[in-house]
């Protein structure tokens, strides 16, 4: 059972992959991840050690659950590429396929786990003959072929920016902070890892692509400039201070005299047994799946409700799913124990005890993961903000004021960063953090 | 032994390496400052030999310092004679290391290729190939052609002439420090991390009380091993060091499935790379020298690496850098490291000036210098690389100065 | 662990190094407690996710097998690049030294 495309939904056009040599259905506004789900459940790779089955867990990037060679390139994530027509797809890390790697022999042979440090440590053959075979099996993709001549290590030259305010992350937070600040008069620009902004407004069935698009159109009319595709990978003091972005074909040294970190936080998991199982996801990335783009799982969802989720959010995606036609039952890590996701490549049930200490198996062909998402705060702490460990929260939080002012004058942070919040305080949030980074830059 | 009672055990009721619970002895005939590869080697030969009252000391957590930063590189290829004889036990010992020590290193010894592309580089790799095989080392100069049968992968635009040590290795470097921390532990060793050392007082019985933050050791000897940051521990006592700290950077890619044999390095730019036993290709490269203990990474590294790294192997171009890194070079005047004494203060035993091979040196230079700190044989290069030689002599023998300090 | 859990599966912590919690706990009996000592003696956080999935959760773990207050916690070192990037995109750069340096002297 794999995933329905709702019916009238702009997804691009039609265009055709091959995957593992045969033709995929898919679409241009999908990307290779939600195109391999609607085709039909499959294990998309195998895990670095014990060769567990897996799929995406996250959907947007963060998770290194869907890393599949693309186009010839190792060790890509399947979730952040765009369907093209003719674009090759295969697995990694498995002999012969990611569906029946042989190699999964070795999860199954050490169900306890296996300390690699103390393996083989015996005797001094066998430690050879284990360093050998390890180093054979290390690695998941394997080396690109050789480059075209004309292409060979081609090096694009570098886009140069200066800005009064640069956001990063144009999510509900970050398109608020965009607009406040560009409509107090600094130079703002907005960025953001995805080929569209919104952030968790495109996972969440009460905001939507729309409301996503809304909110980016007024922070383009209020001024600010977006820059999509675009992820912040660091923060360099060198020369004053240089921000570093990269886009899909070249890199981008941005000098701001302010900068507001909005970059939410990455899809977590709860702790049970296999809960890396291929169908088990955060509910985020079932969001992600409906909303934007337009894919109701088939079958019968379990929809897990860990103990700090945001409840108004699982009721919104419960409903969602209902109304396109998914099956949804609820499980409450409050209630009840998560104990086991069951299946052999594909999750198949999840086993559960009450109070009572009673096991019951709850049949299903996704289990939908809902925790808080952890702080993405990378680039703050390399500024040297100060962070909290808010295990309800997610994760490190980043210590923000209102007005979004962290620990680091010209550093702000709002939104889930700073703490799981709801889209709508993260808008408010951004909202005061624009205004505070316009102010501080000096504009007028 | 002044324990409350008995230790935490890990699996198979081990000892913890590192009981947080453990109460600072008030006594110790060896303390150690330093819980690198250095001192937990020193301290692991000399349980081994039997003397097991050893407190060491590490003010971070393990694997801080620039022990848990390196490459990995264990090379024999030196252009002294003393180096390459001191790493050929070394390398022996890397072998035996995870039967030994009951922990994996990964020691895979696919060579060192180093490349040169101008005429005065290659001739300083013929004469330093040939002092290496006339020690015995399988060390042979290639042309392009033999370079590339080694990688082919290598552009080979501009590579004149390479050296190739099919016996040079890489180990990943961080169970060594478990190893020599657990099987020191296991004898008794006590090793405290979390915990600096703020002063060391002379005693007037000729010992050392070794005042750290979690209570005062009184040692009868006290063994400074604290790689770039030794001054400020010698100053301590009183001996001045000329050692000082260089950053250097490195980075590691995306895990790749294994093609790539040798440890790489150019002999122009300091460009060095191979692929760890993760399947990760690491790797660094030469910048303007800049004393700092920062293990901040910088761009100009980053983008300079990648530059040089994608003219000579241009199939990584794709390839993704996954993090990047930095540790601290301990450089000496010479290239060659600090051991023995100070005449000035007697039983402080130095180790460091190592100049970022201390890592694949420590298996031979622990297991030396715990010889002679239990009565056994005094190894040369404790006359050799006595601190006198730095201020003009005194007896010492001159040491040759290393010139292939590379990565 | 019970023969309950052992039959049930591995607890993954870390996806990206197949870290379970098992091997958290075991690197902690150890005595390598600290974020950072977990951290290496595990691998979780060095993969190609970099911690993003999984170190706010092994640092509450930490927190709560631990008796340790969150707040004690600090997280481990942020390291550039934040996302992986091609070495492509880096060696087009104008931050690059022009001239290779000469290898260290000494």
């Amino acid at each position: 059972m794999a995933g329905n495309r709702l019916p009238e939904f702009d997804r691009g056009k039609a265009v055709s992959l091959r995957c593992e040599g045969e033709p995929v259905r898919a679409f241009a506004g999908e990307n290779i991840a939600v195109a391999l789900y609607a085709r039909g459940a499959g294990v998309l790779s195998r895990s670095l050690k014990y060769h567990r089955p897996r799929s995406f867990f996250c959907l947007e990037g963060h998770c290194g659950a869907c890393l599949m060679r693309i186009g010839g390139v190792p060790n890509l994530r399947a979730c952040m590429e765009p369907c093209a027509e003719g674009l090759s797809v295969e697995g990694q890390n498995a002999y012969p396929s990611p569906d029946m790697d042989v190699l999964g022999a070795v999860d199954w042979l050490f169900p306890d786990g296996m300390n690699h440090h103390t393996l083989m440590t015996g005797s001094r053959l066998l430690n050879q003959v284990v360093s050998k075979v390890v180093r054979q099996l290390s690695g998941l993709g394997t080396l690109p072929g050789s480059p075209e001549p004309a292409t060979a290590c081609e090096s694009p030259a570098w886009d140069e920016l200066e800005v009064d305010v640069l956001v990063v992350g144009g999510g509900p937070a970050g398109l608020a902070a965009a607009e406040a600040s560009a409509a107090a008069g600094a130079r703002t620009v907005v960025c953001d890892e995805h080929d569209r902004p919104g952030g968790s407004l495109l996972a969440d069935p009460r905001h939507g692509p729309r409301d996503a698009a809304g909110r980016a159109d007024a922070a383009r009319r209020a001024g600010a400039r977006a820059l999509l595709r675009t992820t912040f990978i660091g923060h360099y003091p060198e020369d004053g201070g240089v921000l570093l972005l990269a886009g899909p074909d070249r890199l981008t040294r941005v000098r701001a005299r302010q900068v507001v970190y909005a970059t939410g936080g990455y899809a977590q998991t709860l702790l049970f047994a296999n809960n890396d199982r291929p169908g088990v996801m955060a509910a985020r990335a079932v969001g992600r799946l409906l909303v934007r783009y337009g894919v109701a799982p088939a079958g019968r969802v379990c929809l897990v409700i860990g103990r700090d989720a945001d409840r108004d959010q699982t009721d919104a995606l419960a409903a969602a799913l209902v109304a396109a036609g998914s099956e949804v039952v609820t499980v409450d890590e409050r209630r009840e124990q998560i104990l086991a996701a069951r299946g052999r490549v594909w999750v198949s049930a999840l086993e559960v005890a009450g109070a009572d200490g009673q096991v019951r198996r709850v049949p299903c062909n996704m289990v939908a993961v809902a925790a808080p998402p952890s702080p993405a705060s990378e680039g703050p702490r390399q500024h040297g903000c100060e962070v909290d460990l808010r295990p309800s929260e997610g994760g490190f939080a980043v210590v923000a004021d209102r007005d979004g002012r962290t620990s680091v004058a010209g550093i702000l942070a709002c939104g889930d960063v700073c703490g799981a919040t709801t889209a709508e305080r993260a808008a408010a949030a951004g909202t005061r953090a624009g205004r505070a980074a316009a102010a501080g830059a000096g504009a007028r | 032994m002044g324990l409350a009672g008995p230790r935490p055990t890990g699996a198979r009721g081990r000892v913890a390496a590192i009981d947080a619970t453990s109460p600072l002895p008030a006594r110790a005939e060896v303390a150690i400052i330093g819980a690198g590869v250095m001192g937990l080697s020193i301290a692991y030969n000399l349980a081994a030999r039997g003397l097991t009252d050893v407190v060491v000391f590490e003010r971070g957590y393990l694997a801080e310092g620039a022990s848990g930063r390196n490459g990995g590189g264990v090379r024999q290829q030196w252009s002294t004679a003393h180096n390459v004889r001191l790493m050929q036990e070394s390398v022996e010992l890397c072998r035996s290391f995870a039967v030994e020590l009951g922990v994996n290193v990964w020691f895979r010894q696919g060579g060192y290729l180093f490349l040169a592309r101008s005429a005065p580089e290659v001739a300083r790799l013929e004469r330093n190939a040939a002092l290496q095989a006339r020690l015995g080392l399988p060390t042979r100069m290639l042309d392009q052609d033999g370079a590339r049968e080694i990688v082919p992968e290598l552009d080979p635009t501009g590579i004149l002439a390479a050296s190739f040590n099919p016996s040079d290795g890489i180990l990943f470097p961080w169970p060594f420090l478990w190893g020599y921390a657990q099987r020191a532990a296991d004898m008794g060793v006590k090793i405290y991390t979390f915990t600096g050392v703020r002063s060391i007082e002379r005693e007037a019985d000729g010992g050392f009380a070794v005042a750290s933050t979690a209570g005062t050791v009184r040692a009868r000897r006290v063994v400074a091993a604290a790689g770039a940051w030794s001054p400020e521990v010698a100053r301590m006592v009183g001996v001045e060091l000329p050692t000082y700290p260089i950053r250097h950077e490195i980075c590691s890619s995306e895990p790749l499935k294994p093609f790539l044999g040798p440890m790489v390095s150019e002999l122009n730019s300091g460009l060095y790379f191979s692929q760890s036993m993760r399947g990760e290709i690491v790797g660094g490269v030469s910048l303007p020298p800049e004393v700092t203990y920062s293990t901040r990474s910088t761009l100009r590294f980053l983008t300079t690496y990648a530059r040089r790294l994608c003219a000579v192997v241009p199939r990584l171009g794709d390839v993704k850098v996954l993090r990047q890194w930095a540790g601290a070079y301990d450089m000496s005047p010479d290239g060659n490291p600090i051991l023995g004494c100070a005449p000035e203060a007697a039983e402080f035993y130095l180790c460091c000036g190592f100049v970022g091979h201390g890592f694949m040196m420590a298996p031979a230079v622990g297991k030396h210098y715990a010889e002679w700190l239990t009565g056994g044989a005094r190894h040369e290069i404790f006359d050799r690389f006595r601190i006198d030689r730095l201020r003009g002599g005194g007896g010492a023998p001159v040491g040759e100065r290393e010139d292939f300090n590379i990565g | 662990m019970s023969a309950g859990e052992r039959r049930r599966g591995k607890v993954i912590v870390c996806r990206c190094e197949d870290v379970t919690l098992k091997d958290v706990r075991h690197s902690i009996a150890l005595g390598y407690a600290d974020i950072e000592e977990v951290k290496r003696y595990t691998g979780f956080g060095t993969g190609p996710c970099q911690g993003k999935e999984c170190h706010g959760l092994i640092a509450s773990i930490l927190a709560s097998e631990g008796g340790r207050d969150p707040a004690s916690i600090e997280p481990f070192t942020a390291r550039s690049p934040i996302s992986p990037t091609p070495l492509r995109l880096l060696a087009g750069s104008p931050d690059a030294a022009s001239d290779v340096a000469d290898d260290e002297d000494g």
